[in-house]
């Protein structure tokens, strides 16, 4: 006798021709969901074991993802010198994965800070897939996938302003994180 | 604006939100041993401190409270009906 994988749910039967821009992409809100808690562990999974093969190295080659997606990203957007107007534009574009804001303590006046040739300003991260990834997964935050926002952000403000940029992690929380970005004038 | 409360009956004054806080939000009332909010206006909301705090004693109010697509509902489900 034929062997038949058998299932509680029930496979949904229907007409596929190809089609040039298709209507509809099927699946419910819960197929949603399923899919994106499985690429979550994937994801998790894929970034601990990159750091038990290439150690401190894992960092490193996230970071270049991320700086791919964030030369990307930063495509999408006017170029411009402005700093502040940058962080506004990319906040539009990357906001959906990574709800930032510009934030300062209550005693400074502005959001950038200028020291000498560079130009400091404080993100805070409040929506971030990567802390959502981590908590997942039961990751510890500041591992190699916090590189791939690191390098996100990086790139986009590269592509965006033409200028050298690097990102600290000043802390990470449960709900929010706070980065410091780093811009530095005079040439790539 | 960020709302802090602290419940003085379940703080139990480890200090380990006023360790934590990056922002120096609060500070240990030494008379009382407990801890109190000095500085609210730098709160950024991160929630270290509701991970840190063992009695779960403070409540931000008013606050953007990060969406949490990490939690598996099915599973949370069927916590709910064990616990």
């Amino acid at each position: 006798m034929e062997y038949q994988i058998e299932r509680e749910e029930k496979e949904v039967l229907g007409d596929f021709k190809p089609e040039l821009i298709p209507d509809e992409c099927g699946g419910g809100i819960d197929d949603y969901e399923e899919a994106l808690h499985v690429l979550m562990k994937f994801v998790g999974s894929m970034s601990s074991a990159l750091e038990q093969v290439s150690g401190r190295g894992a960092n490193a080659i996230v970071y270049q993802a991320g700086k791919r997606m964030g030369h990307e990203a930063g495509k999408m957007v006017e170029k411009t010198d402005d700093l502040e107007k940058a962080m506004q534009e990319l906040s539009e574009i990357l906001g959906i994965e990574f709800f930032f804001d510009m934030w300062k303590p209550a005693n400074q006046t502005g959001y950038t800070v200028e020291n000498g040739n560079e130009t400091v300003v404080k993100l805070i991260f409040r929506d971030c897939v990567v802390r959502q990834t981590l908590r997942r997964t039961g990751l510890p935050q500041k591992g190699p996938l916090c590189y791939l926002l690191y390098g996100e952000i990086v790139g986009a403000v590269e592509e965006v302003m033409g200028i050298k940029g690097k990102l600290d992690i000043d802390h990470v929380g449960p709900n929010a994180c706070l980065k410091t970005l780093t811009i530095k004038w005079g040439g790539k | 604006m960020v709302k802090i409360e602290i419940d003085e009956d379940a703080c139990v004054g480890c200090g380990s939100c006023v360790e934590d806080c990056p922002n120096d939000v609060y500070e240990m009332d030494e008379a009382k041993n407990k801890t109190k909010v000095v500085n609210e206006d730098d709160c950024m909301a991160c929630l270290s401190c509701h991970e840190i705090c063992p009695a779960e004693a403070m409540e931000h109010k008013n606050i953007h409270v990060a969406k949490r697509l990490y939690i598996d509902r099915r599973i949370s489900g069927i916590l709910k009906k064990i616990i």
